[in-house]
């Protein structure tokens, strides 16, 4: 139990002080926020609900991030450093190194969540209920799961480029298609079509239905249960192809 | 040396890449409390043969055993400490919140105060981040890491690449230390006169294989073999030296061989230009038979090889063949 608290601890701390993750999951998220409710605003929307619901859509973005890129990309810089080498001689069990860096991200993701939610009340003084905070929250928290699980695929890269430009690529494209940078109903039909089946807008809508006062419908549910599982054996199944290697 | 204190056992080991053969058929025992160096060029399969001590890579054929357990049993990796080449360490870190974590990996480690002690690092050094250490500081970080769980078993590859000779003298002499209360180390250098410095044993391997295996004296008593060499007298008047392959010169070579065969003692014939060089542990032997025998040579030389000489043409050998 100690060495799963001493691993985990320190992975917090190398999040925290880790600059690329600062900017990509803190500021920009936030940065978007601002610039989505306050500068292109449009008077056709309800502004009130577009505020929360965007604020929603850009911690979803953040935490996504977290969880594909600096999971993913640091899996590989670790291995291409011979880190991962190291702790394979000690007794370190490979599933305490997997799980302190799953609590390391979950601690991060948490920190996301009050840093981008308290910016939203700040900014706009978006209000939501207390359950409806938390369970929004709550939501993310889990709903991050299959993203990480995609994190441990681009993890299994050799090259931290190819990582890098992967994770950036499938981040990016989740982001868009999955409505979290604009509603998907703005979109041509066909893509907004391609959108609904991807996990970034099950992951979206969830959080959207629960400030909207419902739960996050089954099927988002299911669909983000379902990338969890492919993602999963996607990636044990690599894993246990390049040990026989 | 008895079966008792083995604390390392390859029996048959061999490792196949693809065609690549990197080790091939070696066994070998290593006695507890021993220094041990793997020498030998690169590629030779040291260090392919320390990650299979490790359980880093498993052998294609043949069974190891460390503690009398598989590599790579966790019972095996509480008792071993390892210091392998090209580690960096976790960034982000101070040396002090590194050598804490890693701390929590064995059950019975070093305190921590000593550990902080074994890198050598001043107090403002164990407070900055690792990765910003020098190439120096950064191998004493990994070697206090490789003594943090108080191993019985030590594995360095290529442990003083790239160090200053007075960072050098310090490790080796921790290591003498070391080895005085008990522990087993085993490295992997391509530096002749490190092993010979350092080692009580040296294992030489050469193409995956274990060229010689022994104290250091009976490895260089073995590579320094003494010389003796000549250049024959023509034998025929129109045999000249330019054109390689007339008949009289084969004619010649053959006269040659069988001159050659007739001296006893001789451990081996290198043909190099015009001068035929002979191997051979007693050489003033030798010279008398040429004398008595009236041999159609000239200009003997006696030489003794120089070890490290001994040990660069092995390694040219191989690099020619590669």
């Amino acid at each position: 139990m100690s060495m799963l608290i001493a691993q985990s601890r320190a992975e917090m701390i190398r999040m925290i002080r880790n600059v690329y993750f600062v900017f990509w999951s803190l500021l920009m998220p936030v940065l978007f926020y601002i610039l989505y409710t306050r500068i292109f605003t449009t008077d056709a929307v309800d502004a009130k609900e577009w505020n929360a619901h965007y604020l929603m859509s850009m911690t979803c973005f953040s935490v996504m991030g977290s969880s594909i890129m600096t999971l993913g990309i640091r899996l590989v810089q670790e291995r291409a450093h011979g880190w991962v080498t190291y702790l394979r001689v000690t007794p370190l069990p490979n599933s305490i190194y997997f799980g302190g860096k799953m609590i390391g991200q979950t601690f991060i993701h948490l920190c996301s969540i009050i840093v981008i939610f308290t910016s939203g009340y700040l900014i706009n003084g978006v209000s939501l209920t207390f359950s409806q905070w938390v369970s929004s929250a709550l939501w993310i928290l889990a709903g991050s799961l299959p993203f990480l699980a995609l994190g441990t695929c681009i993890g299994t890269l050799r090259r931290v480029d190819t990582a890098s430009g992967l994770s950036n690529a499938l981040y990016l494209s989740l982001a868009l298609l999955g409505g979290m940078w604009m509603p998907l109903n703005v979109m041509p039909d066909w893509l907004a079509q391609i959108g609904r089946w991807l996990p970034s807008y099950s992951f979206g809508n969830g959080a959207w239905s629960i400030i909207g006062g419902g739960v996050p419908q089954l099927r988002d549910i299911l669909l983000l249960g379902g990338y969890l599982a492919v993602f999963m054996l996607l990636s044990t199944y690599i894993r246990s192809r390049q040990k026989e290697a | 040396m008895n079966s008792h204190n083995n604390v390392i056992q390859l029996d048959n080991v061999s490792k196949q890449f693809g065609k690549k053969q990197a080790v091939r058929q070696v066994s070998l025992q290593i006695a507890q409390g021993s220094i041990t160096a793997i020498l030998g060029p690169n590629g030779a399969g040291k260090t392919t043969t320390i990650k299979m001590m490790l359980g880093l890579t498993s052998p294609s054929s043949g069974e190891i055993k460390i503690l009398g357990l598989p590599p790579g049993h966790k019972q095996v990796q509480q008792r071993i400490g390892v210091m392998m080449q090209d580690v960096s360490v976790m960034d982000f870190l101070t040396v002090r919140e590194i050598i804490r974590m890693v701390h929590s990996y064995y059950p019975s480690p070093l305190d921590t105060a000593a550990l902080e002690k074994l890198t050598g690092l001043s107090p403002a050094d164990l407070n900055r981040r690792a990765e910003k250490l020098s190439g120096g500081q950064k191998r004493s970080l990994n070697f206090a890491l490789a003594m943090t769980g108080n191993p019985d078993i030590l594995f360095f590859d290529e442990p003083t690449v790239g160090l200053d000779s007075e960072t050098r003298r310090q490790f080796w002499s921790q290591i003498r230390t070391l080895a005085q209360q008990g522990k087993t180390v085993v490295f992997t250098t391509h530096y002749l006169h490190e092993a010979d410095e350092v080692a009580d044993r040296i294992i030489l391997f050469n193409e995956g294989a274990i060229a010689a295996d022994g104290t250091p004296e009976q490895i260089k008593n073995g590579m320094t073999k003494r010389t003796l060499s000549f250049t024959y007298i023509p034998p025929l008047n129109g045999g000249s030296r330019e054109s390689a392959h007339t008949e009289n010169d084969e004619t010649a070579a053959a006269a040659n061989q069988a001159m050659i065969e007739k001296l006893s003692g001789v451990d081996q014939v290198l043909y190099r230009q015009n001068r035929c060089i002979l191997q051979s542990q007693d050489t003033d032997a030798l010279i008398r038979q040429i004398i008595t025998m009236q041999l159609p040579v000239r200009d003997i030389r006696i030489e003794t090889g120089q070890l490290d000489d001994a040990y660069a043409s092995m390694l040219n050998n191989v690099k020619e063949e590669q």
